[in-house]
């Protein structure tokens, strides 16, 4: 079955983007990273971040027929409108060559507040060998650092300096975790949630459920109960 | 970042969920209320120019397109203040399970309060 991929390509020197058309054959069941491998192998100069193909590293994060998604675990038969399948580099962030974007931003924001790493993991009791001390089991947190929230929010692709869904997010879960406000503090300027506006369209598209609108809310409400603001 | 460039970021919707809808309508009315603001401002201005400059000002909102205007205001002025109480309710950390649902309501109370406005401005003229 033949597929239509549209790929939006830029690299340093071209004035403008422009899209390329690749046919691919594929099931339906193909994933859009697998097709634009196939895509790749009739074109190595096509440009694409992928790791571990299958819905972990975050690297695949791509805006597939107009929504952001994970390449790697997004059907070309869930997506593709009358067989054709648009691909574009995530916005919000600076392009670096065809779908591979700098997010630097977004990785300089979640060090300024040095996010927890680990929460307990959920139903899960304190566990352990008989002779042993039990310990409690955790968990990664479930965001994969993807830039697909920032690429979704009005606000990160319009507003430089804002701090983005992520890094505040992992900001809301830290102080839920640590308890330590001195360690948010630059989630609470001007530039951190006081400047999310609720369209919680990064919610909506995080691939793993991490909830960044609704983080950014409950920190917001803790900050506001807490009466102190910046 | 350009003016006409974060309005068309802010504004496509395109495939967008209900809740990004819901931001960019707060944004195009509330933008249409600020420009109509300033032009009310302007148009009671004509004050100055005497009574029978004002007045016949005023006869050109007595037709039709001035009923048009005022509907679209109403229902503007309807669905932001709806949108917004949604909004101040979901960024003070409160309702975030029922999210959805109280975009939807918003949207509905809107459309409600507008309809019940838009038919009396129409009972009334």
């Amino acid at each position: 079955m033949e597929w239509r991929l549209l790929v939006k390509r830029w690299k340093e020197g071209w004035g403008e983007p422009r899209y390329q058309e690749y046919v691919v054959d594929a099931d339906p069941d193909t994933s859009v990273l697998d097709a634009l491998e196939k895509a790749w192998l009739g074109d190595r100069s096509l440009v694409f971040e992928h790791a571990c193909h299958h819905g972990v590293c975050g690297a695949c994060g791509m805006v597939i027929n107009g929504a952001e998604r994970l390449a790697c675990i997004t059907r070309l038969g869930d997506v593709a409108v009358g067989r054709t399948v648009v691909v574009e580099p995530l916005r919000g962030f600076p392009v670096v060559s065809d779908l591979a974007v700098d997010k630097s931003r977004m990785f300089r924001a979640s060090a300024e507040v040095s996010p927890a790493t680990l929460e307990p993991a959920p139903g899960r009791g304190a566990e352990g060998i008989p002779g042993r001390a039990a310990v409690r089991p955790e968990k990664l947190l479930d965001c994969l650092e993807c830039g697909i929230c920032y690429s979704a929010c009005p606000i990160a692709r319009t507003m430089e300096n804002y701090m983005g869904p992520g890094a505040l997010a992992l900001a809301s879960k830290t102080l839920e975790l640590t308890g330590d406000w001195g360690r948010v503090a630059p989630a609470l300027e001007r530039r951190g949630v006081w400047s999310c506006h609720a369209a919680f369209e990064c919610s909506v598209r995080c691939p793993t459920g991490f909830d960044p609108g609704g983080l950014i809310m409950v920190l917001r409400g803790r900050a506001l109960r807490r009466g102190g603001v910046g | 970042m350009r003016v006409a460039e974060a309005l068309r970021e802010w504004l496509d919707v395109r495939g967008r969920s209900l809740e990004y809808v819901s931001f960019a309508a707060r944004r195009a009315t509330g933008l249409f209320l600020a420009a109509y603001l300033l032009v009310h401002m302007v148009d009671i201005s004509v004050l100055v120019l005497g009574e029978q400059a004002y007045n016949s000002l005023l006869s050109v909102f007595h037709g039709p397109l001035g009923l048009a205007f005022d509907a679209v205001l109403v229902a503007a002025l309807s669905l932001h203040g709806a949108l917004g109480l949604c909004s101040a309710v979901l960024e003070s950390g409160r309702g975030l399970r029922w999210r959805k649902q109280l975009y939807l309501a918003a949207w509905l109370a809107g459309a409600a309060v507008a309809a019940a406005t838009i038919a009396v401005i129409l009972y009334a003229w």
